[in-house]
């Protein structure tokens, strides 16, 4: 929330626009969150986004919902990763590999669904200064997906660390053989994170294309999923974190589009990279202090350093 | 042994893959039968379809190298991709600065140009990895997404050839430039640099110091340091001369496919390989017979574009498609190995 306040003292738009930017990477951040507490990591995060936006902006141009298409969203992004854990809860495959099957296979299904969108337009959510929230500075630039994700943000952090599910799934990611003994079935809830977080991603895809650009296009998330995967780690597995991870990626993208419509005569490209290049030095910043897994559940770091 | 379940796990792979292509095809409504004919007609059921499919493995068996290496010291890599974007960069530059001052040098230099970017941006991750703990797999995934946007920003700004009308490009490369293509085909030398690198590592594999020190490290961290390994060296070694493999096969792409470095040349290559490199199983030489498998893949994929109209996004559909399938008879493979152990 600090990181919030700092931004909106900078400029209230700024905040906004950060926030708008942050939004789609933060759904995802939170699914690949709970998924790692449980020892999995998820790469697929890319393709169900993909699938998400795709579905979702589909939806919503045919039925003119953008609800019924938020809800398309977190179905496809949900069915995706089902194969995910099938290839690597029941399957036992290597996570990394399977992750990438799976955001291949989204990138090319959504591709597909989404030859024909291209160039569509849609009428995404009603802007939030219609309502009551058009008198608050920040609030009045937001929309309904992002406001949605700050109480996904408290809902995942209560998931976590306070309820039975949540106790299930931390204790199946430190050891699946411990909560087997206790009396647990590690594998199902391991593949229940995989698909909540399959929900979440489709979320966030579906936030990306209805909501953040109102279109469509292949490879929309352009690695929003993969950085997700990444910042989880920054975020040290901490729902309440993912919100000024999420920022970090946002911010930057926001200030890159800010610079090159303020006519800096820096090249858009380079300034492309910005969000990126942030997202690594965070990324690795953050590893070089005890290695990436110090801090992680202990069955994901047999993962990360096996 | 090791042989037989090798081939019974490729078998399932494969009638895994026809049952998932089939129900993908139903799924979208086409007739399987027709849409497997024409995907074999694409890659290997004429000369031309063959030789296409043949320009399409070199840059994905290079690529497949940049994951086999690191693979050999237990190191997970998805980098090929940026690499090969970074090899294409500086290989360009090569061109780029030689002026007009080209001769029998040129395409040696320009490889080892390229092979230097990309061995260059392999080691950076080679780096993170020994000297910072940085988990390598998520960094190459990060590290991938800034080589092709650093392309872009060169072909539409200082590498722009000012006489393209508009199209993000730089100049053509002189022919001195340009590999050689053989045989009245697009085929060209990248496709033998990739094989002859790939019997090298092989080879180099089974006697070099390094070739032991990475199978060492791999099978036991602790042994190999008792041993007097460094860990560090032979990780940066590996993703070095993985990376170079990768950046070769992009100044390839710019080479010879596409005459200049352009937006996106190359792209895909890096996955691909990763794909060919998890489906040879750690077994060097056989990334040239998947290679050509998932190369004829990406082909058949082109001609069902052309054929049934489908969109370019069905060969990322069918490579997804052979991943999750082999992933999933490996399983069978193990789980009927553990019986086999257990009796």
């Amino acid at each position: 929330v600090s990181a919030v306040e700092l931004l909106s003292s900078v400029s209230p738009g700024f905040a906004a626009a950060a926030l708008r930017s942050a939004t789609p990477l933060l759904w995802a951040l939170l699914g690949e969150t709970v998924v790692q507490r449980a020892g999995i990591v998820n790469l697929g995060t890319e393709g169900q986004m993909l699938v998400g936006a795709a579905a979702a902006f589909g939806i919503t141009a045919h039925t003119g919902g953008p609800w019924l298409g938020l809800a398309g969203g977190a179905l496809a992004g949900c069915a995706l990763s089902l194969v995910h854990a099938l290839l690597c809860v029941r399957y036992r495959g290597n996570q990394f590999a399977s992750g990438l099957a799976v955001w291949l296979m989204g990138f090319g299904i959504s591709g597909y669904v989404g030859a024909g969108f291209v160039g569509q337009s849609i009428e995404g959510f009603p802007p939030l200064s219609g309502s009551w929230l058009g008198r608050v500075p920040v609030a009045r630039d937001l929309t309904p997906t992002v406001l949605l994700s700050f109480a996904a943000v408290v809902f995942c952090w209560v998931l976590v660390y306070r309820t039975r599910p949540g106790l299930a799934l931390r204790a199946v990611g430190e050891s699946v053989a411990a909560a087997r003994i206790a009396g647990l079935r590690a594998s199902w809830v391991q593949a229940g994170c995989i698909a909540f977080g399959g929900i979440l991603s489709g979320v966030g895809g579906a936030a990306l294309s209805i909501d953040y650009a109102q279109t469509w296009a292949e490879g929309m998330t352009k690695g929003r999923g993969l950085v997700a995967v990444g910042l989880v780690i920054v975020a040290r597995w901490n729902p309440l974190l993912a919100l000024p991870a999420a920022l970090l990626f946002g911010a930057s993208e926001a200030l890159s589009l800010r610079l090159q419509s303020a006519g800096v005569t820096v090249s858009q490209h380079l300034l492309h990279m910005l969000p990126y290049v942030t997202s690594l030095v965070v990324f690795v910043a953050i590893c070089t202090r005890r290695g990436t897994a110090s801090g992680a559940p202990a069955g994901l770091r047999a993962v990360l350093d096996g | 042994m090791d042989d037989r379940r090798g081939c019974v796990k490729l078998a399932h792979t494969v009638a895994l893959f026809v049952a998932a292509a089939s129900l993908f095809f139903l799924a979208i409504g086409k007739a399987p039968i027709p849409m497997f004919h024409a995907m074999l007609d694409g890659s290997v059921g004429s000369g031309f379809a063959l030789s296409e499919t043949l320009v399409k493995a070199s840059p994905i068996v290079l690529c497949a190298l940049a994951t086999a290496l690191p693979a050999m010291a237990g190191l997970v890599s998805v980098g090929a991709e940026g690499q090969l974007f970074a090899g294409s960069i500086t290989g360009t530059a090569f061109v780029l600065c030689s002026g007009d001052g080209f001769g029998p040098a040129t395409l040696p230099l320009l490889l080892i140009a390229g092979a230097a970017g990309g061995a260059a941006y392999g080691a950076l991750a080679g780096l993170l990895r020994a000297r910072l703990r940085v988990n390598e797999t998520l960094a190459t995934l990060l590290l991938n997404y800034l080589t092709p946007l650093f392309v872009d920003y060169l072909v539409y700004g200082p590498w722009k050839d000012p006489n393209s009308l508009g199209w993000p490009s730089t100049v053509s490369f002189p022919d001195a430039a340009r590999l050689p293509s053989y045989f009245d085909t697009r085929v060209h030398l990248g496709l033998f640099l990739g094989v002859s690198l790939v019997l090298v590592a092989a080879a180099a594999a089974k006697r070099t110091r390094l070739g032991l020190a990475a199978q060492l490290i791999k099978a036991s961290p602790t042994l190999s340091e008792r041993a007097g390994l460094s860990q560090r060296k032979a990780f940066v070694l590996l993703f070095a001369l993985g990376g170079a493999a990768a950046g070769i096969a992009g100044i390839a792409e710019a080479s010879v496919v596409e005459g200049r470095l352009q937006s996106g040349v190359g792209a895909g290559a890096g996955y691909a390989g990763f794909l060919v490199a998890f489906l040879s199983g750690g077994h060097l030489l056989r990334l040239l017979p998947f290679a050509f498998v998932v190369a004829a893949l990406t082909a058949a994929g082109d001609n069902l574009q052309l054929v049934a109209g489908l969109p370019s996004s069905v060969v990322f559909v069918l490579e997804g498609l052979l991943f999750a399938c082999a992933l999933a008879a490996s399983s069978r493979a193990r789980h009927s190995g553990q019986q086999g152990d257990s009796m």
